[in-house]
């Protein structure tokens, strides 16, 4: 009796092992499918990306879309756009963020202020995009700074601050305190404290922030399409964006430009790949 | 113990903790205070399109018209089916897959860090990607129906099926997130209760409902808020999927805001629908935050 239990329940336990990789085979062809799509048209001829049924593999591989989208077309500048953007924004985010994240993991505040200030933070991060849109067109508009790339980094660090404060708090609050303390005995400053001692131990910290703060701004579309105009700060969505018309969708075009889009964020992924649950949750889950 | 330097350094040091948050402080007061009085303002008036005519008071004129208008009423409703469907599929598929791979997979990062990639992914090239799939002639959607013998469809173009469109390219790049976190809230459950369970008999559904849920409880609360969160502002993926469209089936509210002060040059009114947007993300970040709290 016993025994007919347990080899049921290996049968059964076996049965379950199949279904889960069975299961798990699926859901990497369902993930993986539509990327390998958009690159594998990226490298057909027109008529090879019209064809019935589709062409699975491309049968006569070609740099065409690449030469149109990155030589014929601005989407080299588009990219160095994004690229520019990305970067002014991620420095200036974690700069200020990791200073205030230090603050608010270490120092105490009169009246409670740290939790207020905290939490107030973090709510700005929540407010839609979309709901300051408008405002910020005009500010930027009255400033004479429209179509400009210092307009993006301004509004993308709008969102990208309290996203890296909070990050870096999380990380800060994970160090030792006591290492900070034994410098400051030993004649170092506050200041000095957390720019000898902490700062240096928070670099995976850092480094995470920062390849997140550039994932963010990279592939940020709303704000781009408000506050840009031409190709002198118009980023890479919006480009691609601008290849779907009503009259014809350019599919070459936009895979090889989707694609190349898509290239260096796989790489940052499988870079901060330990600390995804983090950032992604702004600190709240560690994973 | 502050050593002794120049005053205005020995200044800086006193006042260090302040110094530290100014400039992040200032920023976001700059830009989020800016934005929420100009809402406040712009909601209240009739904004004409030419910028050199006078703003017209019109009190709460722009919020008596979210009452009527039947567009933003179809918004609202296509903004709550999509965040209510895509959120519920997200979370079940991405839940059912952490179970799955916590139970038999568990040491294959790398194999994790794949099923990862979608959510990094700019929405826009999650969108083209998934207009390139649904394209009716030559799409492979339709050749996977042909093959199986299945009506061919216009998806995004196809009035009942636009919104079933977005929703599917949605779950795609966001099941990740779901499973992404529910891993790590399964990877730091404690062993002792389940060894107890285990001793007790309970089977392994008993154990996933008493003891499995409740340990995860905080973890699911942040995830499924996070994505609600997103899901209510979902823009890219319709802007290029359908535009809307058709018959304004996957027009959500943040499109159509969009549409009201750019193409129908209404900034007052859409300064109302924003601060009704913002107004309900207020609430749920608001008990986002009381669960961050929790955690904290």
């Amino acid at each position: 009796m016993a025994t007919a239990i347990r080899t049921r329940s290996r049968a059964w336990e076996r049965a379950l092992r199949i279904a889960a990789y069975l299961t798990i085979l699926v859901a990497l062809v369902l993930t993986l499918f539509p990327v390998y799509w958009i690159a594998a048209n990226s490298f057909k001829f027109d008529i090879d990306i019209f064809a019935v049924p589709p062409e699975w593999v491309p049968r006569n591989p070609t740099l065409k879309h690449y030469d149109e989208a990155f030589i014929e077309r601005p989407f080299l500048r588009y990219a160095l756009n994004s690229f520019l953007v990305a970067v002014g924004t991620t420095v200036v985010s974690v700069t200020f963020g990791t200073m205030a994240g230090y603050a608010l993991a270490r120092f105490s505040y009169p009246w409670q202020w740290r939790r207020q200030i905290s939490f107030w933070i973090l709510s700005t991060r929540m407010m839609p995009p979309i709901v300051s849109i408008i405002p910020l067109y005009l500010f930027f508009n009255y400033f004479d700074m429209l179509n400009t790339k210092s307009a993006l980094i301004i509004a993308y660090t709008a969102f990208n601050l309290p996203f890296a404060t909070w990050m870096m708090k999380s990380y800060f609050q994970d160090l030792p305190i006591e290492l900070e303390e034994a410098a400051i005995v030993d004649g170092d400053t506050r200041w000095g404290a957390f720019l000898h001692v902490a700062l240096p131990l928070a670099r995976p910290g850092l480094a995470a922030t920062a390849i997140f703060s550039l994932i963010i701004s990279w592939n940020e579309f709303l704000l781009s399409l408000v506050i840009t105009l031409t190709e002198q700060s118009q980023t890479l969505p919006i480009g691609i964006a601008g290849r779907v018309t009503q009259y014809n969708t350019y599919w070459g075009e936009i895979s090889a430009a989707g694609f190349m889009a898509c290239v260096p964020i796989v790489i940052f992924a499988f870079i901060v790949q330990k600390h995804l649950v983090r950032g992604l949750s702004l600190g709240a889950v560690k994973g | 113990m502050v050593k002794a330097g120049g005053g205005l350094e020995c200044w800086a040091e006193r006042h260090l903790r302040y110094l530290m948050l100014a400039p992040t402080v200032l920023i976001l007061l700059a830009l989020t205070i800016f934005p929420s009085i100009y809402m406040f303002y712009a909601a209240v008036h009739r904004v004409s399109p030419n910028p050199d005519l006078p703003w017209q008071f019109v009190g709460f004129d722009n919020f008596g018209r979210l009452l009527v208008d039947a567009q933003f009423q179809v918004a609202l409703r296509n903004t709550a089916v999509f965040t209510i469907i895509a959120v519920s599929i997200e979370f079940l598929l991405g839940l059912g897959l952490a179970l799955l791979l916590d139970r038999f997979i568990r040491r294959l990062t790398f194999l994790k860090t794949v099923l990862m990639v979608p959510m990094m992914l700019p929405p826009i090239a999650v969108a083209i990607t998934w207009k390139l799939i649904y394209e009716p002639q030559f799409g492979v959607l339709n050749e996977i129906m042909f093959r199986l013998g299945l009506p061919t469809q216009a998806w995004a173009g196809d009035v009942n099926l636009a919104m079933f469109s977005i929703i599917v390219a949605d779950v795609w790049q966001w099941t990740p997130f779901i499973f992404l976190l529910m891993l790590a809230g399964l990877a730091s459950l404690p062993v002792e209760p389940y060894e107890a369970a285990a001793l007790d008999g309970a089977s392994s559904w008993r154990q996933f409902w008493d003891l499995t849920l409740p340990f995860l409880k905080p973890v699911i609360a942040i995830a499924l808020l996070l994505r609600v969160m997103d899901a209510l502002r979902l823009f890219d993926l319709v802007f290029i999927l359908t535009g809307g469209g058709p018959a304004d089936r996957t027009k959500v509210l943040s499109l159509y805001i969009y549409q009201v002060a750019y193409r129908f040059a209404d900034p007052g009114y859409a300064a109302a629908i924003s601060l009704f947007v913002l107004f309900v993300t207020i609430i749920l970040s608001t008990w986002f935050m009381k669960r961050m709290r929790l955690a904290e």
